[in-house]
């Protein structure tokens, strides 16, 4: 019946093949549904039902499907990344807050915010591999570029802890600072950037060992990264402030900073990278902001506490950016 | 009406950032920004509420009051304080934090077992794709939980001594609704927001629900003659419905308080045997001189009082006869 009703608001809105490819899907966390916009009507076309309390969703490595996390639910929402028809559900998948798939596509890790425990999932079939229980609210994660670690934010105790993929265990866990919550690896390989959402802005994490290298000043409430796509900057919403800042990666200093009102949160970039999508938790809308003029431009009604928000046609080529997608795009949090 | 709603969200998203946010930014609470924004909605609701009843319903109770002002009128005044602390938030946040932790507790010790409560939806597919026929079902299913939770306040003796403090008023008006022991408050809360993860209800309608819900039960408690007509009597609670249950007993009547439970939709009256349609015009209160003793208090004395009953209730060697 739903995959009924979602080929017949795809027909009505003509939305396949590259009509498709112009959606943009944002998650309205708090109504259980999620929202079809097209980037170039700046418009919402419909409201689509999924589980329970949605948070996140990210595109597959190969591109081809749209995962979407059911927290309450246990499970995922499975898309066809062109077509937008509801592929299938995947089950027993407890608590699917945060997403994201290991570099080389071996691994799939989810965080469970709620339920405290970080869960490691073989990437081809969703086979639990290993289940580690770790009080703090863990929220977001971020990859080592060899797939052999995942390291995950505890946004209640102000922790980042570094997990092995393979055998599961804890390489190191340290303080970071007053409630992490974005993390990204550099494309270097060699810093983690940590937003503290309790303080105003980041610290620099060396993955080794954990050790904290620098710290910068961008805003109350740092929240969440998103990579522009040159390698060097980041944009980083202050959730509190109300606010994006534009980082310069190599020397350390933010070079830019919009207005961007009602709790910024989760980001994607149009694939011309002209525009920067941000979802307004509060003001339930998300904002286009004009690279270019670093200015916020338009801002769209979708549905209640929208959180997670992906273009599709940047997504479905994610497999070639997988190890900076799958730490920003898949990731955000409450 | 897209303008009326970002009025709404606009003020809602204001309040929250001059006012909650900074305060939960300061003292290192981030975890509950988003529980904090979904208060001051659950506030600003609580104001329209009380809009409502002080503007709308009193409309029609001074216009065509059932009963006709008298010296009980000063009775009325303590609801008045039951209802601002209840639609302000002020009460529901104190049991929020009571309750939380143990809803909290027992809905992730569910989950860790690899049990997720079902959504209906996906046993009522159709369900999923019509958002205002989902909302009336788990609303139906809401007032089905209520209403025998209502019945096991009247069914218990020591349910029952916290409840009576709500039947107790001689003065019913549409600030009765709110009348009641904390204790009694936060029983309720906890059976029912159990019941609504269990079911599935969505945190955006849960709010709906109370909210309209609440609404009509304040209605229902006004101090006027009215009904629905004979089939929008049998499908939604109003005034004429209800206050038979809390019509004062007789001996020909003792068990008169025991029909008409529904707070929202009286099938469950109709189907479960309990409704009664009979017009009759009857006084209000508790046949009981303790019980009755509520009436004249302020809020902390009735607090006070009603736990003394309560705890007497519990304890067979302090118990009293007279407590129906």
């Amino acid at each position: 019946m739903k995959k009924m009703a979602f080929a017949a608001v795809a027909l009505a809105l003509g939305m396949s093949g590259p009509a498709w490819a112009d959606a943009v899907l944002v998650l309205n966390s708090d109504e259980a549904s999620f929202s079809i916009l097209t980037r170039s009507g700046r418009t919402e076309l419909a409201r689509l039902p999924v589980g329970r309390e949605p948070h996140h969703l990210l595109v597959t490595p190969d591109g081809k499907e749209v995962l979407v996390g059911s927290t309450v639910t246990n499970e995922l929402l499975v898309l066809d990344a062109k077509t937008g028809e509801r592929r299938r559900v995947v089950r027993d998948i407890i608590d699917p807050y945060h997403l994201g798939f290991s570099p080389n596509g071996k691994w799939f890790v989810t965080a469970a915010y709620r339920l405290d425990h970080v869960d490691i999932y073989r990437g081809e079939d969703f086979k639990l591999a290993g289940r580690i229980f770790i009080d703090g609210l863990p929220s977001h994660m971020a990859f080592d570029a060899e797939s052999k670690t995942v390291f995950v934010t505890l946004q209640q105790t102000g922790r980042l802890v570094a997990f092995d993929l393979q055998t599961q265990a804890i390489k190191w866990n340290v303080k970071v600072g007053e409630a992490p919550a974005g993390v990204v690896m550099l494309p270097d390989n060699k810093r983690l950037l940590v937003a503290l959402t309790g303080a105003d802005g980041l610290v620099v994490v060396d993955p080794k060992d954990g050790s904290t290298t620098g710290t910068l000043q961008t805003g109350k409430g740092a929240h969440n990264f998103f990579p522009k796509g040159d390698g060097r900057h980041y944009f980083l919403g202050n959730r509190v402030e109300g606010t994006v800042s534009l980082i310069d990666t190599q020397d350390m200093k933010v070079v830019g900073s919009i207005r961007v009102p009602g709790g910024p949160d989760c980001m994607d970039i149009t694939p011309d990278g002209k525009e920067l999508w941000v979802t307004q938790r509060f003001l339930r809308r998300i904002a286009v902001v004009d690279i270019e003029q670093m200015k916020m431009v338009a801002s769209i009604p979708v549905g209640k506490s929208p959180h997670g928000v992906l273009m599709l046609k940047s997504g479905a080529t994610g497999s070639a950016v997988a190890p900076v997608r799958a730490a920003s795009t898949a990731g955000d949090q409450k | 009406m897209r303008q009326l709603i970002d009025i709404w969200i606009d003020a809602q998203t204001w309040l929250f950032e001059t006012f909650v946010g900074p305060v939960l930014f300061r003292f290192g609470l981030m975890a509950w920004y988003e529980p904090g924004y979904s208060a001051v909605e659950f506030v600003m609701l609580g104001v329209v509420q009380i809009a409502i009843i002080a503007i709308g319903m009193r409309f029609f109770e001074k216009r065509w009051p059932l009963e006709k002002s008298s010296s009980d009128d000063r009775l009325i005044l303590v609801d008045q304080v039951y209802t601002l602390l209840n639609k302000l938030g002020i009460l529901p946040l104190a049991i929020f934090i009571v309750t939380y932790p143990l809803v909290q507790e027992i809905e992730l010790t569910v989950r860790t077992w690899g049990f997720a409560p079902p959504r209906l939806e996906r046993v009522l597919p159709w369900l999923g794709d019509n958002a205002l026929a989902s909302f009336l079902v788990y609303f139906v299913l809401y007032d089905f939980a209520a209403y025998w939770l209502h019945r096991a306040q009247h069914g218990l003796a020591w349910w029952w001594s916290l409840h009576s403090l709500h039947h107790s008023q001689r003065r019913m008006t549409v600030w009765t609704d709110d009348r009641n022991h904390v204790i009694d408050d936060l029983l309720i809360t906890l059976a029912l927001v159990l019941f609504s993860q269990v079911v599935g209800v969505q945190p955006g309608e849960y709010v709906l629900i109370l909210m309209i819900g609440r609404l009509v039960e304040s209605w229902s408690h006004a101090n006027v003659d009215m009904g629905f007509g004979w089939l929008g009597d049998r499908l939604l609670v109003g005034p004429r419905f209800h206050r038979l249950h809390h019509a004062l007993s007789t001996p020909e009547e003792r068990h008169i308080q025991d029909h008409n439970f529904a707070p929202v939709f009286p099938i469950w009256d109709i189907l479960f045997g309990t409704a009664v349609y009979d017009g009759k015009h009857r006084p209000t209160g508790v046949d009981d001189p303790i019980v009755d003793g509520d009436n004249g208090r302020g809020w902390i004395a009735q607090q006070v009082t009603v736990f003394g009953r309560f705890v007497r209730s519990l304890v067979p060697g302090l118990r009293r006869a007279s407590v129906q």
